[in-house]
């Protein structure tokens, strides 16, 4: 007896089609995979016999083949598990071919018989074309309806599959939240103090999507301004918040229930981290990396000047096109990398280096620690703020900043109202002379007028002006003044 | 014992090939040079050895191919001032005109390596002055205030003199490697090193030794408080060689040792005619210009409104904007622009971010 289930499989983060033919005949009795599985699925054998009689299902004490089509493209993961479980079954004649078709399946099963959760289901969803709709594990069943609506199907057990699919049980709903799905609310701005121009670079960095480099010595509150961009960005669009879930669920990343990323994600990957985890990769299985778990939202790199050279080389072409190829022997992936860039590093490896006089590094040291980051990725920060440690008074008693919320409103204003018109805004006289006579002296460069201009219009936009101001340049200006530190 | 001149090689020829021996050092040469001339000193060290009168003459050649001048004490062209040092080297290599080193009188400007903006102001500001007024600048290449002052000095007047540990072969450090040809060309660099001596740790206290027994005065600019400049200073102080130091601020950390310099009597120098005074009563000719007038802030009058308030809280050390915005308690963009138009009067400066008065 042959039987034919649809199935999907992960390659990135998009899944493929796969079909699980199952074939069981006359000989000795044994259970063989084939169809390049990796190890996860060659152990699904196990799985599947346990989960089989776990469930009170007759093993059939015949030759078993399933072959995993097409045989030519490697497969990996648990989520065969259940298409191989429900092949077996009808192979064998427990379910009728009729009731299986036009579903496709996809999920892991324990020995009990239970089905577990897979990653990356809206990308099987995406992959599968089955009509009659996906059956997943019931977890999963709000990830894949995001994909599928009404066609989503989930059941708890192979037992509960099996009745449903012979017609003597009816299908199970979409089970309640069981945990609270709203993230916690990223930490507020408010809590920063004093500040003026780091407050002002999350929020023009937020507003004109810039990428912000924050130099300054420890305790100047470069971690806390970073965690709190976040807060200051709007909501995921829908189409943005799909692209985001797709990634984090590929990445096996535990999703609020089936329910939609709708914050800007914020990833922070410590120096020590691989190009690998930075840029995506692995041997066979594809998965997305760091920047692109940070699609769509933030990546933040504290102490840039530790990460190794070639990591941050490798960020580029990610900043520079908002995707990620990642070629491997097992195959090429592209993932979505339009992140915002937020960094952080000390001046020089003592910190200090922004006091004169107080800073013990020597003049080679420093010069090597800003060689550290290259000319062309210190170009791609539109922002280059340089930090001081607040004053003591104005930490402890003085008043607290705006909150989160207010700039956010201003964010949300000047990107839904400002940002497609502030392109067009025009500079004052006395603003492009300002430019002019900073060209002429060699303090900015073609490309640095061109980030000043784009950064003075952001400004513009917060402020609701019609024009580029004198002072909206001269801010853009104070927001770069940073590189004057790293270059030198 | 073969006299000098029966090799065909000049005596220096032996006492570089001495010096050029491993585990050769000023002392032990001195010592060598003091018992016998220098074939006879090398003959007797070189008992045993493998070293020929053809690797004599190789070492030899390639001095005088890389335009090094060998200066043996008691020679004529061995520096007059250096004569009756208690710890004068036995032999000098020298790049550029050795006759430099006796000529005017000379001021050496020393300092930390990793100076403030202040310190390299200062540096190059005095290393000009002097040089405009016929005074040697003489300074150790080094990164920093010497390079600053090196700088300043260049091209400005009388030829600069630079005192170098290693050999003259390799310009160190390499970031000053045109600096390097710069007092080469307009002045003098010299070493106890031969060619071909790396940069090793226990050179640079002797070089200072060197360096203050060059000059009729030595200025620390600036200096931390265990900084390489108090070996030059202790060298002067054990010659007799007046010492001055430029005050600085009490926090700063560059200026601890030269303001502990200051509290233990070297006099204090706030202006160029603060050192020609001293190098006068130290006996050197020197002319003396009538006290400046001072370079005087340019007038703040015609700066109203905020810009006014800007201004007056701007200090001549650089402020972060974050304080400029807590003190005055302006708007961030009407801060910068204020600033802006302050930089475009020539009231303020841009110093990395953070701003200063002019």
């Amino acid at each position: 007896m042959l039987a034919a289930i649809a199935s999907a499989t992960l390659t990135g983060a998009v899944g493929s089609p796969v079909s699980v033919e199952v074939h069981v005949s006359n000989g000795l009795p044994g259970f063989t995979i084939v169809g390049l599985p990796d190890a996860a699925v060659r152990e699904s054998r196990d799985r599947v016999r346990a989960a089989i009689l776990s469930s009170g299902l007759p093993w059939p004490m015949r030759r078993i083949t399933a072959n995993l089509a097409p045989s030519g493209v490697r497969k990996g993961g648990a989520g065969l598990d259940l298409p191989i479980a429900i092949g077996l079954l009808v192979a064998a004649g427990e379910l009728s071919p009729s009731c299986t078709e036009g579903f496709a399946f996809c999920g892991e099963l324990g020995l009990n018989g239970s089905l577990r959760h897979v990653p990356g289901v809206i990308a099987l969803a995406d992959a599968t074309a089955a009509p009659l709709g996906l059956i997943v594990p019931l977890c999963d069943m709000r990830e894949a309806a995001l994909v599928r609506g009404g066609d989503a199907r989930g059941a708890a057990t192979l037992a509960d599959l099996v009745r449903v699919l012979r017609g003597e049980a009816r299908w199970p709903s979409t089970p309640p939240p069981t945990r609270d799905n709203s993230a916690p609310d990223p930490p507020d701005l408010s809590e920063v103090r004093g500040q003026a121009l780091g407050r002002r670079a999350v929020e023009v960095a937020a507003a004109g999507r810039h990428h912000l480099l924050m130099i300054g010595p420890p305790g100047s509150g470069k971690t806390m301004l970073a965690e709190r961009l976040v807060g200051l960005l709007p909501p995921l669009t829908p189409p943005e918040a799909l692209t985001v879930t797709r990634i984090h669920s590929a990445a096996g990343r535990a999703l609020p229930e089936g329910v939609l990323l709708e914050r800007p994600p914020f990833r922070a990957p410590h120096h020590q981290a691989s190009i690998v985890s930075l840029v995506g990769g692995g041997s066979w299985s594809l998965r997305p990396g760091e920047v692109s778990l940070a699609t769509n939202g933030i990546l933040f790199l504290d102490e840039l000047g530790e990460f190794p050279v070639a990591a941050l080389e490798a960020l580029r072409q990610p900043l520079e096109e908002g995707v990620i190829r990642v070629s491997r022997a097992g195959g090429t992936a592209t993932f979505p990398a339009a992140f915002l860039l937020v960094a952080a590093m000390n001046p020089c490896p003592c910190g200090e280096g922004v006091y004169e006089g107080a800073c013990t590094c020597s003049a080679v040291t420093r010069a090597r620690y800003r060689r550290r980051i290259s000319a062309p990725l210190l170009d791609r920060f539109d922002l280059v703020v340089p930090l001081s440690r607040p004053d003591p008074d104005e930490l402890l008693a003085g008043a607290a900043g705006e909150s989160s919320a207010t700039v956010a409103r201003r964010v949300a204003r000047a990107r839904t109202a400002g940002l497609e018109r502030a392109r067009e805004l025009e500079l004052t006289p006395d603003a492009s002379s300002l430019l002019a006579s900073k060209l002429r002296a060699g303090g900015l460069s073609a490309r640095g007028l061109h980030k000043v201009t784009s950064v003075a219009r952001t400004v513009a936009a917060l402020a609701g002006a019609d024009v580029v101001s004198f002072a909206h340049t001269s801010e853009a200006l104070s927001l770069r003044a940073g590189r004057a530190v790293v270059v030198a | 014992m073969n006299a000098d001149n029966g090799t065909g090689l000049p005596a220096e020829a032996f006492a570089v090939a001495l010096a050029s021996m491993p585990s050769m050092g000023p002392a032990r040469l001195r010592t060598l040079l003091a018992e016998q001339p220098p074939a006879g000193a090398w003959e007797r060290a070189n008992r045993g050895g493998t070293a020929s009168l053809r690797d004599v003459a190789r070492t030899w050649q390639r001095h005088t191919s890389l335009g090094i001048q060998v200066l043996l004490a008691g020679q004529p062209s061995y520096p007059e001032r250096l004569a009756d040092d208690p710890q004068a080297p036995v032999l000098l290599f020298c790049l550029g005109d050795p006759a430099v080193l006796g000529a005017a009188p000379t001021v050496a400007l020393v300092g930390t390596r990793a100076p403030t903006r202040y310190g390299i102001g200062v540096a190059a500001q005095f290393g000009a002055d002097l040089s405009g007024a016929g005074v040697s600048v003489v300074s150790g290449l080094a990164l920093g205030i010497d390079g600053a002052a090196h700088e300043g000095a260049c091209g400005a007047g009388a030829p600069p003199v630079g005192v170098v540990a290693g050999g003259l072969d390799h310009p160190y450090p390499q970031r000053h490697e045109r600096l390097w040809e710069r007092v080469a060309s307009s002045g003098a660099i010299v070493s106890e090193s031969p060619a071909g001596v790396p940069t090793e740790k226990w050179r640079f206290p002797v070089r200072n030794r060197l360096l203050a027994a060059l000059s009729d005065v030595v200025i620390v600019v600036e200096s931390r408080h265990h900084g390489g400049s108090r070996h030059t200073v202790d060298a002067a102080i054990s010659r007799g060689i007046p010492v001055g130091a430029v005050p600085g601020s009490i926090r700063s950390a560059t200026s601890e040792g030269t303001n502990a310099l200051l509290a233990d009597g070297a006099f204090p120098v706030c202006s160029t005619g603060d050192i020609l005074v001293a190098l006068a009563l130290a006996g050197a000719s020197v002319a003396i210009p009538p006290r400046a007038a001072g370079r005087r802030p340019p007038s703040p009058e015609p700066v109203q409104g905020v810009d006014r308030l800007v201004y007056d809280t701007l200090t001549a050390d650089p402020s972060p904007l974050d304080e400029l915005v807590r003190v005055t308690g302006i708007d961030l963009a009407e801060l910068c622009g204020s600033l802006e138009r302050l930089a475009q009067a020539g009231l303020a400066r841009d110093a990395g971010g953070w701003w200063e008065r002019v």
